[in-house]
C-alpha cells in the first residue's frame, strides 16, 4: 500500500487541492481559492516530473502509472491552470466563484483517473467524476442558455455512460474480471469483445466528442462560459482519448476494433470540418474543429499495439492540441464570440493577431509548429500499420481545415475595421504561455517522444 | 571553421527578427536593415560558392541533433544542383529588397515576410533532412500567402486563398512520400543522403511515392494541368511577390523533381519517365501558346514560366530515361542551368513589368506604344530580358535549353517537338515588344519617367548575370557538372 500511494502523490495532491479550494470558498475567500488551486496543480505537476519513465501499476493492476498517465498529468495539469486563469475573467466577482476552481480540480482529477485506467471500473469512475463536475461548470452562469446546455450535456452523458456500463458487463462476463489486462483472455468470444468495445467507444466517444457522439459539444460550448468551453475541449477530451488508448492496448489485434476506430476517425475529421465551415459563431466553429481534431487522435490510437510510433504520437499531439486550442480560445475570449469580432484584430492588436495566426496554422498542421509535428507523427503511426488510406483522408481534411481556419484569419487583416479586444492580464498570460508552448513543442518535439 | 551554410540560411531570419523587435522604426531604417541582411546573405552565398562542391555527394555539410529518437536532425549542405540555386536566391532577394525599398505601406511586416521567405528558400535548397525540407517548403507557402493577401492587387484575397489551398493540397502528398521513405528505410532516419545513396522503396511502393512526389512538384513547378493557380496568383501578387514566386518558388518544384523524384525513386522514375516527359512537352507547348494569347504583360510573363519550366521537366525526364551517364549529365546540366537562368531572366522581367505598372497603372499591352522612345533605359532593359527569355544565343537561357534539346535528341528524338515552343515564345515576345515599346509613342505616356537609381540597382545585376551566364556559362556549369557527372542512379 505504501509504495502504491507514493506513486499516486500527484493525484492525491490534485484531490487535496480541490478540497482546499472548496474550503477557501466556504470561508468566502475566492481569491485564496484560486491561488490555492493554481499552486496545488503546479505542485502536482512538479510531483509528476519524478515519475517520468515509471511503468508500473498500483492497486493490483487497476490503475496504471505509465508513460501515458504520467504525460496526461504533465499536459492536463498545466492546461487546467490556464483554463482556470481564463475562468477567473468569466466568473470574477460572481457568487460561489471559488466552486468553479474547485470543480475544475475535481474534473481534472476525473480525467487523470481516465488516463491511467487499468480497470473497467476506473473508466466508469473517471467518466462520472469528470461528468458531474463539468455539468455543474456548464450550468454555472445560471442563465437560460447555460442551463439548457447543461441539461443536454447531462442527458447525453447519462445515456452514453449507461450504454458503456452495459457493454462493460459483457466484458466482465466474458473475461471474469474487470481488469483491462485480462481482456486478451476473451479471445474465444469475438462477439463479446466487439460488443463491449463498441459500448466503450460510445461512453468515451461522447467525452472525446467523436462523431456520432458529438451532438452535445457545440451546444454545451456555446452555452457555457467561454473558459469552460476551452476546458471541455481539452482536458476531459484528452483524458477520454488516453483512456481509449489504455483499452485498445489490451484488445486482440484481429478483433476488428481498428476498423471501428478508423471509421470514427474519418467521420469525426470530415464531419467536424464540414460543419465548422458554415459556422458564424467562433465558439461553435472551434467546437466543430475540436471534434475534427479528436478524429486525428484516432490515427494514433489505430496503431496502438502494432507500431512503436503510436504512443509518442498520441502524447505529442495531445500536448500540441492542448497548447494551440487553449491559445485559440484565449484569443477568442478577448475578442468576442462572433467572426465579425475578429475584423481588423491583426491591425489593431498585432501581437495578439500573430498569436492567433500561429494557433490556427498550428491547428491546420503547418510546420514548424506544434500541430505539425503532432500530426506528422500520427500520420507516420497510421502508415506504419498499413492504414495509409486513413492518412490520406486525414491529409485531405487538413486542407479542408485550412479553409475553416482562414475564415478567422482573413477578416483579421481586413482594412478599415478595428476589433475592440478586451484586455485582461489573464488573457495575456494564457495567450503568451500557449504561444510559447506551440512554438517549443514544434521545435523541441524530442522532449515529448518517449 | 564558420558554419557557412547555417549562417547564410539564418541571416535573413535574424534580420527579420531584428526588424520586428525594433520599437516603431522609420521606414528607411527598416529597409536599410533588410537590404543589409540580404547583402550579408549574398556574401555568405558567395563564400559558399568559393568553397565549391566535391563531385561526390554533398559538401559543406552541417549537422545538429534534433529528434534523435525518430532519426530527424538538422542537416544542411549543398551539391552542384543546389549551390547555384542558393546563389540565385541570395541575388534575387537582394534585388527584390532594393526594388521594394520605396514601399511605405506597413514596410515592417512586408520586409520581414520577404526575409522569412529568403530563409525558407535557402533552407529548401540546402536541407538534407526530410522533415527539415518539408518545414521550409511549407513555411514558404504561408509567407507567400500573407504577402499576396496583404499587399496584392484588387482581387488579392481570392487569389491568395486559391494559392494557399491549392499548394497546400499539392504539398501534402509529399508528406506521405517522406513518411513512406522513412518507414521503408532499413534504419529509421530522415537523412536524405541515405535515401539518395540507397533508395529505400522498391516496386509498387516506390511508384506510389513517386506519384505523390510528382503531384506535389507538378503543382509547384507548375506543370499543366496543375498550373491554374499560377496566373491568378501572379496577377494579384505585388511585384516582389511575383519575382520571388517565379524566380525562386517555382524552382522548389523542379529542384524537388531532381532531388526527391529522380534521386530517391530512380527506378520508378525510369518506368514513368515517358509520362513525365509527355507532361513536360505539353507544359512547354501549352505555356507558349497561352503566353501568345495574353494581352496583359504580367500574365504573359507568367505563362512563359510554364513554358520554361516545361523544358526543365523534359530535361529531368530525359535524365531518368537515358542509360548513358554522359547524356544524363548533359540533360541535368541543362535542367539545372535552366532553373538558374529562368530565375535571373524572369526575375528581371517581372521587375520591369512592375515598374511599368507603377508608372502607368495598367499592364495591357494595347494601351502602350513607343515606350522605347519615352523610357529608353526601361525599354532596352526589357528588350534584353525578353531576348534572353526567348533563348537568344549569348544570353542565359540559350546554353541551358541547348543542352536539354541535345540530350533529348539523343534519347527520345520525337520529344524534340518541344523545340517548337521556342518559336512560339519568340513570336510572343516580339509581338509584346512591338505593341509596347515600338511604333508611335502615345501622348499620355510622354511624361513617363525613366528608371530611377533604385530601379537600375535592382535590374542591372540581373541583366549583367544574364549576359555573363549566356556568354560564359562555364562559371556556373562547372559547379553543376561536377555533381551531375558523378551522379549514380
Amino acid at each position: 500500500m505504501g509504495p502504491d500511494l507514493a506513486l499516486l502523490t500527484p493525484e492525491i495532491a490534485v484531490l487535496l487541492t480541490a478540497i482546499a479550494a472548496l474550503i477557501a470558498e466556504m470561508l468566502r475567500r475566492p481569491r485564496i481559492s484560486l491561488v490555492v488551486a493554481v499552486i496545488g496543480l503546479l505542485v502536482a505537476t512538479g510531483l509528476t516530473l519524478r515519475l517520468v519513465g515509471t511503468d508500473t501499476t498500483v492497486f493490483g493492476g487497476s490503475f496504471r502509472v505509465d508513460t501515458l498517465s504520467t504525460w496526461a498529468k504533465l499536459i492536463l495539469l498545466p492546461a487546467t491552470v490556464l483554463s482556470m486563469l481564463l475562468a477567473r475573467v468569466d466568473v470574477c466577482g460572481s457568487a460561489r466563484e471559488g466552486t468553479v476552481y474547485s470543480l475544475l480540480c475535481f474534473a481534472t482529477f476525473g480525467a487523470l483517473v481516465l488516463a491511467g485506467a487499468g480497470d473497467t471500473m476506473f473508466l466508469v469512475l473517471g467518466t462520472l467524476l469528470t461528468g458531474l463536475a463539468t455539468f455543474a461548470l456548464v450550468a454555472y452562469p445560471d442563465t437560460d442558455p447555460a442551463t439548457e446546455a447543461a441539461m443536454k450535456f447531462f442527458v447525453f452523458a447519462s445515456v452514453t455512460t449507461a450504454v458503456m456500463i452495459f457493454g462493460l458487463s459483457y466484458w466482465f462476463g466474458a473475461s471474469g474480471s474487470t481488469l483491462l489486462a485480462d481482456l486478451p483472455g476473451m479471445d474465444t468470444m469475438p462477439m463479446a469483445v466487439i460488443l463491449g468495445f463498441v459500448a466503450v467507444v460510445v461512453g468515451l466517444g461522447y467525452k472525446a466528442s467523436l462523431v456520432p457522439f458529438h451532438f452535445w459539444a457545440p451546444d454545451a460550448y456555446e452555452g457555457a462560459p467561454l473558459s469552460i468551453a476551452a476546458y471541455l475541449s481539452v482536458v476531459p477530451k484528452v483524458g477520454a482519448l488516453f483512456a481509449l488508448t489504455q483499452v485498445v492496448r489490451e484488445l486482440p489485434a484481429d478483433s476488428g476494433w481498428t476498423a471501428v476506430i478508423a471509421g470514427l476517425a474519418v467521420l469525426s475529421m470530415t464531419y467536424g470540418y464540414l460543419a465548422a465551415l458554415v459556422q458564424d459563431n467562433v465558439i461553435r466553429l472551434l467546437a466543430y474543429s475540436s471534434i475534427a481534431q479528436s478524429g486525428y487522435f484516432l490515427l494514433g490510437i489505430v496503431a496502438v499495439g502494432s507500431s512503436e510510433l503510436a504512443l509518442p504520437s498520441i502524447i505529442l499531439f495531445a500536448a500540441a492540441y492542448a497548447a494551440m486550442n487553449l491559445g485559440a480560445f484565449a484569443v477568442t475570449a478577448a475578442t468576442g464570440r462572433t467572426l465579425s469580432g475578429f475584423g481588423g484584430l491583426g491591425r489593431a492588436r498585432p501581437l495578439m493577431g500573430i498569436a492567433m495566426v500561429i494557433f490556427l496554422l498550428s491547428l491546420v498542421g503547418i510546420p514548424p509548429l506544434a500541430g505539425f509535428v503532432g500530426k506528422f507523427m500520427l500520420f507516420a503511426a497510421a502508415i506504419d500499420v498499413q492504414f495509409t488510406w486513413l492518412a490520406v483522408v486525414a491529409i485531405v481534411n487538413s486542407v479542408l481545415s485550412l479553409a475553416v481556419y482562414l475564415r478567422i484569419i482573413v477578416p483579421m487583416y481586413r482594412r478599415g475595421e478595428s476589433a475592440s479586444a478586451a484586455t485582461d492580464p489573464s488573457h495575456g498570460i494564457v495567450v503568451i504561455t500557449a504561444f510559447a508552448a506551440t512554438l517549443i513543442i514544434g521545435l523541441a518535439a524530442q522532449l515529448f517522444i518517449v | 571553421m564558420l558554419p557557412l551554410v547555417s549562417l547564410t540560411l539564418f541571416l535573413p531570419l535574424a534580420g527579420a527578427v531584428l526588424i520586428l523587435c525594433l520599437p516603431k522604426p522609420a521606414a528607411r531604417t527598416v529597409h536599410s536593415i533588410a537590404i543589409a541582411s540580404a547583402a550579408l546573405t549574398l556574401v555568405g552565398a558567395l563564400a559558399m560558392w568559393l568553397q565549391g562542391v566535391s563531385g561526390q555527394g554533398f559538401s559543406q555539410v552541417e549537422e545538429l541533433e534534433w529528434m534523435p529518437s525518430i532519426g530527424a536532425a538538422y542537416r544542411v549542405g549543398v551539391d552542384g544542383i543546389s549551390l547555384p540555386l542558393v546563389l540565385l536566391s541570395a541575388v534575387l532577394f537582394l534585388v527584390a529588397l532594393i526594388y521594394a525599398s520605396s514601399l511605405r505601406d506597413r514596410p515592417r511586416a512586408y520586409v520581414a515576410l520577404v526575409l522569412l521567405l529568403e530563409t525558407t528558400a535557402i533552407g529548401t535548397f540546402t536541407a538534407l533532412d526530410g522533415i527539415l525540407f518539408y518545414v521550409f517548403f511549407e513555411v514558404s507557402l504561408v509567407s507567400m500567402y500573407f504577402m499576396i493577401a496583404g499587399w496584392g492587387h484588387e482581387d488579392r484575397q481570392r487569389a491568395a486563398l486559391m494559392f494557399f489551398i491549392y499548394t497546400l493540397l499539392g504539398s501534402l502528398p509529399l508528406l506521405l512520400a517522406i513518411l513512406g521513405l522513412y518507414l521503408g528505410s532499413p534504419e529509421p532516419s530522415f537523412d536524405m543522403r541515405a535515401w539518395i545513396a540507397d533508395p529505400p522503396l522498391q516496386g509498387a511502393a516506390a511508384m506510389w511515392a513517386l506519384i505523390a512526389m510528382l503531384i506535389t512538384f507538378a503543382v509547384k513547378i507548375p506543370a499543366v494541368p496543375l498550373h491554374t493557380w499560377l496566373p491568378a496568383a501572379h496577377v494579384q501578387a505585388p511585384t516582389v511577390g511575383s519575382v520571388i514566386l517565379a524566380g525562386i518558388m517555382l524552382k522548389f518544384g523542379t529542384y524537388g523533381l531532381v532531388r526527391f523524384a529522380l534521386q530517391m525513386a530512380p527506378e520508378a522514375f525510369r518506368d514513368a519517365g515517358v509520362v513525365v516527359l509527355v507532361f513536360g512537352v505539353v507544359s512547354a507547348l501549352y505555356g507558349a501558346f497561352a503566353a501568345l494569347a495574353q494581352t496583359d504583360l504580367k500574365r504573359l510573363v507568367a505563362y512563359t514560366s510554364v513554358n520554361h519550366m516545361g523544358y526543365v521537366i523534359v530535361g529531368v525526364a530525359v535524365a531518368a530515361l537515358t542509360l548513358d551517364p554522359s547524356v544524363r549529365a548533359t540533360a541535368l546540366d541543362g535542367a539545372v542551368l535552366q532553373m538558374f537562368s529562368h530565375g535571373l531572366v524572369t526575375g528581371a522581367l517581372f521587375l520591369l513589368v512592375g515598374m511599368i505598372q507603377e508608372r502607368a497603372h495598367t499592364r495591357e499591352m494595347g494601351e502602350f506604344g513607343g515606350l522605347l522612345k519615352t523610357v529608353p533605359l526601361l525599354g532596352w532593359s526589357f528588350v534584353l530580358a525578353a531576348f534572353a527569355s526567348l533563348g537568344l544565343p549569348g544570353l542565359a537561357h540559350f546554353p541551358a535549353e541547348f543542352q536539354i534539346f541535345l540530350a533529348t535528341l539523343g534519347t527520345t528524338p520525337i520529344a524534340v517537338a518541344v523545340i517548337l515552343g521556342i518559336a512560339i515564345i519568340a513570336g510572343t515576345f516580339l509581338k509584346a515588344l512591338r505593341e509596347t515599346f515600338l511604333g508611335e509613342s502615345r501622348q499620355r505616356w510622354n511624361r513617363m519617367p525613366d528608371l530611377s537609381l533604385r530601379e537600375i540597382l535592382a535590374v542591372a545585376p540581373l541583366l549583367v548575370l544574364t549576359v555573363a551566364t549566356g556568354v560564359a556559362p562555364s562559371w556556373v556549369l562547372d559547379i553543376i557538372h561536377r555533381t551531375t557527372s558523378a551522379l549514380v542512379l
